[in-house]
């Protein structure tokens, strides 16, 4: 009954949150060395960072697609937002959080990701 | 077929998604799901005593109560 | 205190300790209302008997955790939503939910044209959403119905399958899974119809 995975990648890390991150969140263990604060401020963090991103970037689109913009604009937007996802994705490595773990539940909203 | 840490976690994931944010809606007089927020908590909280249950029976602390 | 596990419209009594509590046309499936933390192992049993139901009966999930004050209560609270209840019903007999997700693989951050100029960024934007679309409406050729949670370059949606449909589903992922080597494709399954519990309005 709990054998679920009907079809998937060898590697399903991908789809499953870090575990060692996770429990410390839950118990509210409060881990005062230096290192574990950071990372659990990071986490909290780039979660937002992300949402903002991703908000912006679907506006951005938007704009794009209403046929208002110049060649210049689009170009200048499109590497704006390359620049922030590349920029993400090394912050990410940093504290070393998957796209996963900053897979935040919005209640109603469903998930960020 | 024996299901691996891996399975186990993400079929957790898909299951509190649904138990927690599916269903049928009906309001009780107690509900474990109190507030959105606590949603998240339960489910991060489900989560990680899967794993315990699978490799760390020992080295986990004790949860208190849900609610 | 009981708590709710699922609705029916059949009501053959369910195996003890659950009770079938009648309530018009629907049966309430109760239990005895569970004490004590919530772990995965509580999510697990609580699944384990609304999936036992499912195997004899047409059900509709209840969320977890509904706890009433008693049978009188529970009946109370689901004749009150016959109409929609029945709908649903309906629309999920015979069948099961499968949850599929699908995101891009993550190439190495270094591999070459990964980062190109603005207009290459948005291009290949709008190409991994184009992809995730077509998978979504791949998908949904093999189901009954479907329900989106999320989507742009990640999907996360939930397929109402028939149950002699769901091996075929399966295989279907995995097709998808090989035609599009740039994405993670996860099925998982079967589940009882929990995204197609709340169907609003009758039809």
């Amino acid at each position: 009954m709990r054998d679920k995975v009907l079809a998937g990648p060898l590697e399903l890390d991908p789809f499953a949150p870090d575990r060692e991150r996770l429990e410390n969140t839950l118990t509210r263990r409060v881990n005062a060395d230096p290192e574990s604060v950071e990372r659990g401020l990071a986490q909290l963090v780039l979660t937002i960072v992300e949402l903002l991103r991703q908000l912006m970037e679907r506006q951005a689109l938007r704009r794009i697609d209403g046929g208002t913009l110049s060649e210049e604009q689009i170009e200048r937007l499109g590497r704006t937002f390359m620049e922030l996802d590349r920029r993400m994705e090394e912050l990410r490595e940093e504290f070393g959080l998957t796209e996963e773990d900053l897979n935040l539940d919005l209640g109603p909203l469903g998930r960020l990701l | 077929m024996t299901t691996t840490i891996a399975e186990q976690e993400v079929a957790l994931v898909d299951l509190v998604d649904r138990l927690l944010g599916g269903g049928v809606v009906i309001a009780g007089d107690i509900t474990l799901s109190v507030a959105d927020v606590d949603l998240v908590y339960v489910g991060l909280r489900a989560l990680v005593s899967s794993v315990a249950t699978a490799e760390e029976k020992n080295a986990l602390p004790a949860m208190g109560s849900a609610l | 205190m009981i708590e709710l596990y699922a609705i029916s419209d059949d009501p053959a009594p369910p195996d003890p300790p659950l009770r079938a509590v009648p309530c018009g046309r629907l049966t309430a499936l109760c239990g005895p209302a569970s004490e004590g933390a919530v772990t995965a192992e509580t999510l697990w049993r609580h699944e384990e008997i609304v999936e036992g139901l499912m195997e004899t009966r047409n059900v509709l999930p209840v969320r977890f955790g509904t706890v009433l004050e008693d049978e009188r209560a529970a009946a109370r609270a689901v004749s009150g939503r016959d109409a929609q209840l029945t709908a649903s019903l309906d629309r999920v007999r015979g069948a099961v939910e499968l949850a599929v997700r699908a995101q891009p693989r993550e190439p190495s951050r270094d591999a070459p044209g990964r980062w190109g100029t603005g207009r290459d960024y948005i291009a290949a934007k709008r190409r991994r959403t184009a992809e995730i679309r077509m998978v979504r409406e791949s998908l949904a050729t093999a189901a009954r119905d479907s329900v989106v949670q999320t989507e742009s370059e990640h999907l996360r949606a939930a397929y109402l399958v028939d149950r002699d449909a769901v091996d075929d589903f399966a295989r279907l992922v995995r097709r998808v899974q090989r035609a599009h080597p740039g994405l993670d494709v996860l099925c998982t399954g079967p589940w009882p119809p929990y995204s197609f519990a709340e169907a609003g309005e009758p039809a």
